[in-house]
């Protein structure tokens, strides 16, 4: 009699994130999980900010030029973008909790506005305080 | 690209899988390796490359994938067509599931060029040049393209999907109107393939305790159909962090099930009821 295989051996799993086609359905979820985890960071960068802003002058000059410099306005840059993407989805998010758009033609459609939105507001953000800023 | 319902198939080449490693949180005995190459049994013009998922229980060995050259002017149109005939020409040991070959039974759900789908009501041609056909994702694997479901059907027994009645039995049917009769409509239609459940990624990480969403599917089902009088029961048996609430709306289930169903809007109904109950 041939040794039973699933006793010795577990089954295996087949593949699951390894092989799923990205779709804009999860790609959307993932980047606002990325996003969410990202933005909590910024809030401590946020702090520190005002912190150094609370402390004087001499404690405010330094890490406001690490936010001016050019990494730092990458990374703000981003956090602008990140902070849009994340508010759009959420009402996104907020308009699905009241059973609306459900069809998949209005998942892809909201889906793709709020792509769309993130990157209009970030640019417009970034165009209206550099002209703030003079 | 908007899609605008679940038979389309995604054309674009680019970003066919996430970034990460192949073997990323992949256990041991699951780790694919590469398998050997079937040659068609003679040259023809119209070939096409199918690379299948394989796992033999007997050999002790991992599972791994098979390429397999198929003569698509010898063969029917879909992917079940190509799949036995690999099964009659080719290797007759090659195992899968399959029943009535028109979208109805839901038994040859499988994972085509990454996403699931019922492989009698998928044509070759809508396939990418190298087909990949693995089983449905994040189960355990009997053979080859032969998932267990025993822990799905389990988790739809749990949510007991029958009439529930607590009035006195009438003389004759239970009667329902046209209108809410209307109200299971998209939803009684599921044959329960599991093409969605299998594609979420909730329930991929939480399948343990989260229901999925075809299970869910039902529960709507039943609590939505007027002649059913154990909604409370229904919703208490819901009501739980992990069975109802670790759906956050991904949405990959709209847009994979074959019969186009919408159990995402069925798990937000759900939702809804549970607020309205409350208040």
């Amino acid at each position: 009699m041939m040794p039973s295989s699933t006793t010795t051996r577990p089954r295996p799993l087949s593949p699951n994130v390894q092989i799923y086609r990205p779709q804009l359905t999860s790609v959307l979820s993932i980047l606002n999980r990325i996003t969410g985890i990202l933005l909590s960071a910024c809030a401590v960068v946020l702090v520190v900010w005002l912190v150094a802003a609370a402390w004087g002058p001499q404690t405010y000059a330094p890490v406001q030029a690490a936010i001016a410099s050019w990494i730092g306005r990458i990374v703000l840059f981003g956090a602008t973008f990140a902070f849009f993407l994340h508010l759009c989805g959420g009402i996104r998010h907020l308009v699905w909790d009241t059973v609306h758009g459900f069809e998949l033609r209005s998942i892809y459609i909201s889906g793709w506005s709020v792509v769309a939105a993130s990157v209009v507001l970030t640019v417009a953000a970034w165009v209206a305080s550099a002209s703030m800023a003079g | 690209m908007i899609i605008r319902s679940s038979d389309q198939v995604p054309r674009t080449a680019l970003f066919k899988r996430f970034p990460i490693p192949r073997n990323f949180g992949v256990s041991r005995e699951s780790r694919i390796r590469r398998g050997k190459t079937w040659p068609a049994p003679r040259v023809a013009t119209r070939m096409r490359t199918f690379e299948i998922y394989r796992y033999d229980p007997d050999s002790g060995e991992n599972p791994r994938l098979d390429a397999f050259e198929v003569d698509l002017d010898d063969c029917g149109p879909m992917v079940l067509d190509a799949l036995i005939w690999i099964k009659n020409k080719v290797d007759s040991t090659l195992t899968f599931r399959r029943s009535c070959r028109e979208g109805i039974c839901g038994s040859c759900a499988m994972n085509i060029d990454g996403t699931n789908w019922l492989a009698c009501t998928r044509f070759i041609s809508d396939l990418a040049e190298l087909a990949t056909i693995y089983p449905l994702a994040n189960l355990r694997i009997i053979k080859d393209l032969v998932p267990d479901l025993t822990h799905l059907f389990a988790q739809y027994a749990a949510i007991e999907p029958w009439l529930k009645s607590k009035t006195a039995e009438p003389e004759r049917e239970r009667l329902q109107s046209a209108d809410e009769r209307s109200k299971i409509d998209g939803y009684y239609e599921c044959i329960l393939c599991f093409c969605c459940t299998s594609g979420c990624p909730s329930h991929w990480w939480n399948g343990d305790r989260f229901f999925g969403p075809a299970v869910l599917l039902q529960a709507w089902r039943w609590l939505t159909d007027s002649r059913d009088e154990a909604k409370e029961e229904r919703l208490d048996n819901l009501e739980d962090p992990f069975r109802l609430y670790r759906c956050h709306t991904i949405l990959n289930c709209t847009r994979t099930c074959p019969k186009g169903l919408n159990p995402g809007k069925a798990i937000a109904e759900i939702k809804k009821m549970m607020i309205q109950r409350r208040s």
